[in-house]
């Protein structure tokens, strides 16, 4: 136990190292550390299985120290507003990424309109908030339903039409969303939404800075607390659905139509469930977005962002619960650490998917045999 | 409602727009007829294709060649090399090793690949993120028949594009190479067995196909005088949906899709207020639309689904 | 024959078309309880679209399915496998990257009790209930084979044909169904593996004696072997009916097969 809370602390301790180191020998020091120490587990398969093992006994003990480390990181980052802001998108993108992850990765449902999806609870909690005057943290529960019910018009071509067709679809859907934000004028065309209240809850604004044990943090802790929450439930909840019967009526679906009606699983049912579901992740995290930003616009939920949120399921693990978290706090983070290849960020994205699904389909973390428990 | 006059333009706008809608619409067909994969990418290699043009023009300008009669076919003959060898070179990389797992690999794959490409020509062509003039080499000018007005530019980007058509269409049902592409379409293992070379013949149709996207690509540049890199995401979903209105693997199929969609564009256009914002929400609706209605296109997909 | 009891599945002028092909033209077929039917005829003669219609896959175009005194004609195919209607495929349908027991356990997808809130939060209702699920799958597998339990969580991919074709027999089997489809089991088996085959078969009997099978099979030795009563089709018509012996002196039986293997030659 103590060499899993060892190893975790080791790898949290190098990660914020690289993050915060300044002067590039130091950032050299921590990231071949970093290497060196994937490089032990890869080349090393005794210490590799007798880690594996430790963790596999350990798993609530694992988790409770991965927890309380997801906790601390705001404290080691507190000198950087921006650090915890890079850290809390990475947390977004866990939680739309599972709910992508359930649509492509366990129901085999493409979906190439993930950012239109997160544009709409993005822009439903503008709209709630600015137009009706809601408080954010209602319109923040309001907003993924909406994502929800939009997603519906894609309720038939999901169940009439197939891989090539509906990927088709959902782009055109991508399309449409991004052309009526632009040229709709209760959406604020080109410019969008803007100053959207932010978070209160029980008169607490998520504008000002919490201290967390005397120590005070920048404000973006708030949300980062906020997305740390939004993304352990989905997490959680998502893998427990994948370990169910849902999951494997889903998986069967993917992989066998007409093997799965035969066992009387309904397509329709099981199709519909995943995407909505999905949607529900998917929007949730744009929403979040929005309030955390103060505003949206056409541009950030164009389909490049579409493709990133994709890269984090497939880079992570196609339907792997924990290599979406794995994409997701890689794909994120990483080009805002090594600012020189920011301008190449897209273009390495591209790349390593390519790499990956020549390579290593399965991604990162491939899923692992279901076990139900 | 507008009059007569307008519609009839718009229609023969929609026209030409569409000609170089079916010139991608026919790679992506042929692509799905020889290895049952969207090639995602196509869309990103109609851009190269307008940019390479555009390089190919400026060089030949700054050695002093401006005449368009010289300079054009020059133009056309390099981008569709261009395409045509980085279409083979996209094929061979991430295409075919990935074609007998799941479709969706493919799909994802080239359309990565078509982010590679985009952002390659962003950052590496001096200032990639701006807007590009491209030089009007048609002759200006025109006539009027009846209230709608006919400018030869239009008529010679017409003509290029019924060219370059009838040039494939010849290529695909006269020569050797063009049985070999539609045997390989009709059964792979069977064409294979007769005799036919699977990956010359893969390889040859991928050069035909982005070949034509070159082609797009610069009679795009020269209809709107512009290009930019982002061309290729609407070009490549349009040109898709042009081949999936028509049947994918149907070539006729693929040029009347293109010739739908772009008349439906410019009618939507003139028929609906503020028309020219939303005209590609009605387009890409009706597209959605009309694959719930007929999943396999107008003229039907070319791959049989067994049960 | 079963002309007593009610029979537990019975087809009334049953007509399926593919455009204008008739592909199954008016059949009358019954099966009683605990009965196996053995169906032949040549490739093509509509053996795999009759399962294809009485499973759900295809809309009849006429005629009626009745089973268990109830009209399912146009049912979805997973409401009649709901109802207790279970199949394999002649191409085996398994999920090869899923484990052994996903694959069988599918089978009992449709008799679960425990709903996504109880996958999610009363999770204990549904380890409870999945507890017994795998216990039932590990004992179908067992009993065709000692170490197949043993690899239940590995990709079903890793398992040779023969233990495939039987894992998707447990599959069905798992469903609980009172009609069993087997089309054409023995489908790409050498001679060791059909008599393993009859083996397997032979033990599902036994396990399940109330269990009523149609079996779709190309091999005369394994249709002798198993099944009581025989139907033959030509160009999806049924052209006899009755004991194996009188169905294969059938005369247009004769001519079916003989007619196929003079085009063969």
């Amino acid at each position: 136990m103590i060499a899993v809370w060892l190893s975790e602390l080791v790898v949290f301790a190098l990660v914020v190292a690289g993050i915060l180191a300044e002067r590039p020998a130091a950032l050299a020091a921590t990231g071949g550390a970093l290497v060196a120490a994937a490089a032990l587990l890869r080349f090393a398969p005794p210490l590799r299985t007798a880690l594996a093992a430790g963790f596999a006994r350990h798993r609530a003990a694992a988790l409770a120290g991965g927890a309380v480390l997801a906790l601390a990181l705001p404290l080691a980052l507190r000198a950087s507003p921006y650090w915890t802001f890079v850290a809390t998108l990475a947390l977004l993108y866990v939680t739309i990424g599972q709910g992508l992850n359930l649509q492509i990765g366990t129901a085999g449902v493409i979906n190439l309109a993930g950012a239109a999806f997160a544009g709409l609870g993005g822009y439903s909690v503008g709209l709630l908030t600015l137009s009706a005057g809601w408080p954010a943290w209602l319109a923040l529960l309001m907003a993924p339903w909406i994502a929800v019910t939009v997603g519906a018009v894609l309720f038939v071509p999901i169940l009439k039409t197939r891989g090539h067709y509906l990927a088709l679809v959902t782009i055109a859907f991508g399309f449409i969303f991004n052309i009526l934000m632009n040229n709709l004028e209760f959406t604020g065309g080109p410019q969008g939404l803007k100053n959207i209240p932010t978070l209160r809850l029980f008169g607490w604004a998520f504008t000002s800075k919490p201290a967390l044990a005397g120590v005070e943090l920048p404000a973006h802790a708030n949300f980062y607390y906020a997305a740390l929450l939004v993304a352990g439930l989905t997490t959680w909840a998502l893998r427990r659905l994948h370990d169910s019967w849902l999951g494997l009526a889903l998986n069967t679906l993917r992989d066998d139509e007409i093997a799965a009606r035969c066992c009387g699983v309904s397509l329709t049912r099981g199709k519909l469930l995943a995407f909505s579901i999905g949607n529900l992740c998917i929007g949730l995290g744009g929403a979040l977005y929005a309030v955390m930003v103060g505003f949206v616009s056409p541009p950030d939920f164009d389909f490049g962002y579409s493709l990133v949120m994709l890269s984090v399921v497939i880079i992570g693990g196609v339907d792997s619960i924990p290599g979406v978290v794995l994409g997701a706090c890689l794909l994120l983070p990483l080009p805002e650490r090594f600012r020189f290849l920011h301008e190449y960020r897209l273009l390495l994205y591209g790349a390593v998917i390519v790499v990956m699904l020549l390579y290593r389909p399965r991604g990162l973390w491939p899923a692992a045999v279901r076990r139900y428990r | 409602m507008p009059p007569l006059e307008l519609l009839l333009q718009q229609a023969l706008n929609g026209v030409m727009l569409g000609v170089m809608y079916a010139l991608i619409a026919v790679g992506f067909t042929l692509f799905f007829g020889v290895l049952d994969v969207i090639h995602f990418s196509h869309g990103d290699i109609f851009m190269l294709g307008a940019f390479a043009g555009l390089s190919t023009l400026l060089g030949l300008a700054a050695v002093g060649l401006r005449a368009p009669v010289a300079a054009l076919p020059l133009a056309f003959v390099a981008a569709i090399l261009v395409t045509g060898l980085v279409g083979v070179l996209a094929e061979r990389v991430c295409v075919k090793p990935l074609a007998r797992s799941s479709p969706l690999m493919t799909l994802l794959a080239t359309l990565s690949l078509g982010l590679v490409i985009r952002e390659s020509v962003l950052i590496f062509y001096p200032r990639g993120a701006d807007p590009k003039p491209f030089p009007q080499l048609l002759p200006q000018g025109g006539f009027e028949v009846g209230g709608v007005a006919i400018r030869y530019e239009n008529l010679a980007i017409l003509g290029i594009g019924l060219a370059a058509m009838v040039t494939v269409d010849l290529i695909i049902r006269r020569t050797r190479m063009g049985a070999a592409i539609r045997a390989v379409a009709q059964d792979p293992e069977a064409a294979q067995m007769m005799g036919v070379n699977l990956d010359r013949t893969v390889d040859a149709t991928f050069f035909l196909g982005s070949g034509l996207a070159a082609v797009a690509g610069i009679l795009s540049g020269l209809y709107y005088s512009e290009i930019h890199f982002i061309m290729g995401i609407t070009g490549g979903v349009i040109g898709f949906s042009a081949a999936a209105i028509g049947g994918l693997g149907n070539v006729y199929g693929a040029i009347v899709g293109g010739l739908l969609f772009g008349v439906l564009q410019t009618t939507s256009a003139a028929l609906i207020p503020r028309g020219s914002e939303f005209r590609d929400v009605v387009a890409f609706a009706v597209v959605m639309l009309f694959l719930i209605v007929r999943p396999r296109g107008i003229l039907g997909e070319q791959s049989v689904e067994r049960v | 024959m079963s002309a007593m009891t009610a029979p537990i599945l019975e087809t009334r002028r049953l007509t399926v078309r593919f455009g204008g092909l008739v592909a199954l033209d008016g059949v009358d077929v019954a099966v009683g309880p605990g009965e196996t039917l053995g169906v032949i005829g040549p490739n093509g003669s509509g053996k795999t679209t009759f399962f294809n219609a009485l499973t759900g896959l295809y809309t009849p175009a006429a005629g009626e399915i009745v089973f268990g005194g109830r009209r399912v004609t146009g049912l979805e195919a997973h409401a009649i496998a709901r109802l207790g209607i279970a199949r394999t495929f002649q191409a085996s349908r398994l999920c090869l990257a899923l484990s052994v027991f996903d694959n069988i356990l599918i089978g009992m997808h449709a008799r679960r009790t425990t709903g996504l809130a109880d996958s999610v939060v009363r999770r204990w209702r549904f380890r409870r209930e999945m507890g017994a699920a795998l216990e039932r799958a590990a004992h179908l597998l067992a009993l065709f084979s000692r170490e197949l339990p043993g690899r239940g969580f590995e990709p079903v991919g890793q398992l040779p044909q023969i233990d495939r074709r039987r894992v998707e027999i447990c599959r069905a089997l798992a469903a609980g169904p009172t009609l069993l489809l087997l089309d054409e089991p023995s489908a790409g088996m050498n001679p060791e593996e059909t008599a393993e085959l009859m083996r397997d078969l032979q033990i599902v009997r036994a396990e399940m004696p109330g269990l009523s099978v149609i079996i779709i099979e190309h091999d005369m030795f394994v249709i002798e072997g198993v099944s009581g009563r025989v139907v033959a089709f030509n160009y999806g018509r049924k052209i006899a009916e009755g004991s194996f012996a009188a169905v294969a002196a059938h005369e247009e039986v004769r001519q079916a097969y003989l007619g196929t293997e003079r085009a063969r030659a």
